[in-house]
């Protein structure tokens, strides 16, 4: 099991900040937002000293909730920084990018890195559609036809055009090319059928993220079987699963901490444009349909003391069949910091050790 | 549609927009006939009358409901409005809205009407100041920058003007999600 801690930059308000989507830019306290950027990395250093294997990053905007509106600056900042964690771009979201642009970015970025690169590439959560006027019902084509557009433009050795539906160019020749050949390891992100084909056929690895397992489940299972018909099969390491893990000395400890969680919505958006959204904007896990915008609190997947969450790393293996695992430690529902690095020491202690060879 | 007093223009089943314009504010535009293939139009323009005038026109008791499309001076009438009819003003535009009525300021919080505020780039540093008091206070409010205008927003830009005006009208807060289609070959 390779283990990926998912850096969510935590930006601590020095005042309450209202909390619809998105947070007026004013709110902002430039102060606190060079803390922010300053623990990550001292967070970071910790992460890479307890020997985790990723540090993954995330685009979101417009909030201070996962302060990385560019993922990219991101992760060149992060592996100017240290020395050995492999950097996991999950992932610029491709439907409001431009891909040809996105394409030399990571380029630029695994070879500075020296090759210490993954990517995953996604369509971005419904409230981030907004963030450049991306029309939501286009959302999903705009996302495939962009994704084969960075493939092309790693990959294809002759200056080429592109006579697309969303995209057009005439001509394509991305300086440099990865480090990594043909590219870096490549994800695509998502739950829904369209994501997990698009990754079948391009022989790319699969992320699923916070849902339970065995929901989650039926969408790898999807994957392996659309691998399978199309003559190969994923590896382990090909299928990551993003979830939220709390541990603690106890299980009735780490329990009453779940508890003890407001049930809030990590992007909470207004109810006239939360249903405007959700009659827009079509998701789906695997193909059964489920809701396009998340009302309550992500669920936590990861409960209980080391021994537990081991035992559910085992179990989250054998019905996910995730070989890797990107861990939100964050106590759910608080900002503080000081959870995060005992949880942090806890599962780097008594967990890590005991879940590599699953 | 005449051309000043109050005019009509459009008409059927189409919604109801009543123009409340400030004083020195153009009379019609070529956005007022884009506007009007879309909504019943009504321009009230001063001279003569106040805005309030007008305003309390337009309050005496009767069913209908409508928009309200307010420029300069004339968005204090058309927030008043908005708070003594609230039932009957289903959305407000303000078109570079300048206020001087502290009193009305400190309301502006009750009011109810989703509510766009539309500023030019070119408009001066009170223009945008006073609305992003009335972004700040109004609690379904959406402040927009209208690329290189000046005060004159709907002249001078008139169908950047309309479109965004119409899209409010119809969606209210449900307008920031885009309807552009961006397919350039099927």
């Amino acid at each position: 099991m390779k283990v990926s801690f998912f850096e969510t930059v935590r930006y601590l308000p020095p005042q309450a900040l209202p909390p619809e989507w998105p947070v007026p830019a004013g709110a902002y306290d430039p102060e606190a937002g060079a803390r922010a950027y300053r623990g990550m990395i001292e967070r970071l250093a910790y992460v890479e000293e307890l020997g985790f294997d990723w540090v993954s990053v995330s685009e979101h905007h417009y909030s201070p909730r996962i302060l990385s509106p560019s993922p990219i600056v991101s992760a060149a900042f992060i592996a100017a920084q240290l020395r050995k964690l492999t950097i996991a771009l999950l992932g610029p979201i491709v439907p409001h990018s431009n891909p040809v642009r996105v394409a030399e970015e990571l380029a630029m970025l695994d070879t500075m890195a020296q090759g210490r690169l993954v990517v995953g590439l996604l369509r971005g959560t419904a409230n981030e559609a907004m963030t450049y006027d991306l029309n939501p019902r286009e959302a999903r084509e705009r996302t495939d036809e962009g994704m084969e557009l960075i493939l092309k433009a790693w990959t294809e050795p002759q200056p080429f055009g592109w006579q697309g539906r969303h995209f057009q160019y005439r001509t394509v020749s991305i300086w440099p090319r990865p480090l990594q050949q043909p590219h870096p390891p490549t994800f695509a992100l998502g739950t829904s059928r369209e994501s997990l084909d698009f990754a079948a056929r391009h022989r790319l690895g699969c992320g699923v993220s916070y849902g339970p397992f065995e929901v989650m489940g039926k969408a790898t299972r999807y994957y392996r079987e659309a691998c399978g018909r199309l003559g190969w099969e994923p590896k382990p390491e090909q299928i990551l699963y993003r979830a939220n893990m709390l541990v603690a000395g106890t299980d009735d400890e780490a329990r009453a901490l779940l508890r003890a969680q407001a049930n809030q919505a990590p992007f909470t958006l207004r109810a006239g444009v939360r249903d405007a959204m959700i009659a827009l904007d079509a998701r789906n896990i695997a193909g059964e349909a489920r809701a396009a915008v998340v009302t309550g609190a992500l669920p936590t997947t990861f409960v209980g003391s080391p021994d537990t969450v081991v035992e559910q790393v085992r179990r989250c293996r054998e019905v996910v069949g995730a070989g890797v695992l990107d861990l939100s430690l964050h106590t759910p529902g608080s900002a503080e910091l000081e959870p995060l690095t005992r949880a942090l020491e806890l599962f780097g202690r008594k967990v890590l050790p005991r879940i590599r060879e699953i | 549609m005449a051309d000043e007093g109050h005019g009509e223009g459009g008409g059927g089943q189409r919604p109801l927009l009543i123009c409340l314009q400030g004083p020195g504010a153009p009379r019609l535009t070529p956005a007022h006939d884009l506007l009007a293939a879309r909504f019943r139009l009504i321009v009230l323009a001063p001279p003569g009358a106040s805005s309030d005038t007008l305003a309390a026109a337009i309050a005496r008791p009767g069913p209908e409901t409508f928009d309200l499309l307010a420029t300069s001076a004339g968005a204090e009438a058309a927030l008043r409005l908005a708070l003594q009819e609230p039932r009957r003003v289903r959305a407000l535009v303000l078109e570079a809205p300048t206020l001087g009525d502290a009193g009305l300021e400190r309301r502006l919080s009750e009011v109810t009407a989703p509510t766009l505020v539309l500023v030019g780039t070119r408009d001066d540093a009170a223009a945008t100041e006073a609305a992003r008091r009335v972004k700040e206070r109004v609690p379904d409010c959406h402040l927009v920058f209208v690329y290189d205008t000046g005060r004159a927003i709907a002249a001078e830009r008139p169908e950047a003007f309309a479109e965004v005006v119409s899209d409010f009208l119809e969606r209210h807060e449900a307008f920031v999600i885009s309807r552009a289609r961006s397919v350039i070959h099927p």
